[in-house]
């Protein structure tokens, strides 16, 4: 029994560190089933939404196990998704136990980011600039538009660390970037106003909830699809405030 | 060309955003560069923004399968930063743009193109991938 209900917690494990570091809900779904079975389970039925997943199976002498874990937070991450997609392949073939399995998860869990902090400003600056001349084809809106990207990115991490409400922080980045790139361009660095913002705002832009949430709803996992999409919109909804409330200061 | 070089900066930035394995960097910029390509030839000859964004979105997750078969990660790790220059980050700001300035009529159309456009690289990533799920059953869809 003990050793059964030490299978589960694992599946659960991985499963959660999937489903919060950015992957599709059906690969969650999948890597906990096949785990299970790999386990000795029998009849294992998976049931992954955004804030919650749940796993049911049963063990040899006909005793039926189901336990389930709330996922609260929300990252992107997609290196923590692969490596535990590599664990998962690796426990079904056997090339691990189950003690080391939970070992590399809790190292997998608690691992940082790949890339520092300062790396990731820049490459939402490089990206905000980039991105705003594929728009407009503009050379000049290039830096501003990739400071404005940096603000943003560097007052979302800030305001994320004091702040801890996520939407709340999102408009607050997204209104003091634009603020940002408003003021370079009326103080004469950029030509348009338009493409220097789209490059401010684009790094903060939800592309993994997006894509998830679309590839969920054609998989026929609607709960989930529908929750990830409410998460996207929520988060585009509050960007659009923020860069609205920033126009509006500025336009009269 | 300097247009593709920048493609290539914008996709890798955005891989580094998404915390992609540092070994994979350089080929998610050639998805992005190739998405990029294929969107913008595709408009040069008179086809609809809507219809070149479903091609490029296609033909970029196509691309991200094959590599994902290759280098055993999960397909996410290639589409997601792939198909970022196909965002229709302009349209978005318009639509919003107008609807600040209380010009709701062409809020509404902006915002239809935005969703149509973003329904487009939605549809075109989703055809790719199911077109490798074919014949492999519903319990069977493990696509690395």
């Amino acid at each position: 029994m003990a050793e059964k209900g030490r299978l589960v917690d694992l599946c659960l494990f991985a499963g959660k560190l999937m489903v919060a570091y950015g992957a599709e809900t059906y690969r969650a779904e999948e890597i906990m089933n096949r785990m299970a079975l790999a386990g000795g389970l029998k009849n294992v039925h998976s049931f992954v939404t955004t804030t919650g997943i749940f796993l049911s199976g049963v063990q040899e002498d006909g005793d039926n196990l189901m336990q389930m874990v709330r996922i609260v937070d929300r990252f992107q991450d997609l290196n923590k998704v692969t490596e535990v997609n590599q664990l998962s392949r690796d426990f079904v073939k056997g090339r691990i136990n189950e003690k080391e399995a939970n070992q590399q998860l809790l190292k997998i869990s608690a691992a940082p980011m790949n890339y520092p902090l300062w790396l990731i400003y820049i490459a939402s600056g490089v990206a905000g600039g980039a991105f705003s001349y594929l728009v407009g084809n503009a050379k000049f809106d290039m830096i501003p538009a990739a400071m404005g990207g940096l603000m943003s990115t560097l007052f979302l991490v800030l305001f994320q660390h004091y702040l801890h409400a996520k939407f709340f922080s999102e408009y607050l980045a997204s209104f003091f970037g634009s603020v940002t790139a408003l003021t370079l361009v009326y103080s004469g660095y950029g030509t348009s106003v338009d493409q220097v913002i789209i490059g401010t705002i684009i790094p903060l832009v939800p592309g993994i909830p997006l894509t998830n949430s679309v590839r969920d709803l054609m998989n026929g996992d609607l709960i989930s699809g529908l929750a990830r999409g409410a998460e996207a919109a929520l988060t585009a909804l509050s960007i659009a405030a923020g860069v609205a409330t920033a126009v509006s200061l500025f336009l009269p | 060309m300097w247009e593709l070089l920048i493609c290539f900066m914008a996709t890798v930035a955005f891989a580094i955003i998404f915390n992609t394995p540092t070994r994979l960097l350089w080929r998610i910029g050639l998805i992005g560069v190739f998405a990029w390509t294929i969107y913008s030839s595709i408009q040069n000859i008179n086809v609809s923004f809507i219809a070149a964004a479903a091609l490029a979105a296609f033909s970029a997750s196509f691309m991200s399968y094959g590599l994902s078969r290759r280098h055993h990660v999960p397909v996410t790790t290639f589409v997601i930063p792939g198909i970022i220059p196909l965002v229709p980050g302009g349209k978005a700001y318009e639509t919003m743009l107008a609807f600040v300035e209380e010009n709701y009529i062409e809020g509404l159309s902006q915002g239809a193109a935005t969703l149509l456009h973003a329904g487009a690289i939605a549809g075109g990533v989703v055809f790719a991938l199911s077109v490798f799920s074919i014949g492999r059953g519903v319990d069977q869809k493990y696509e690395t």
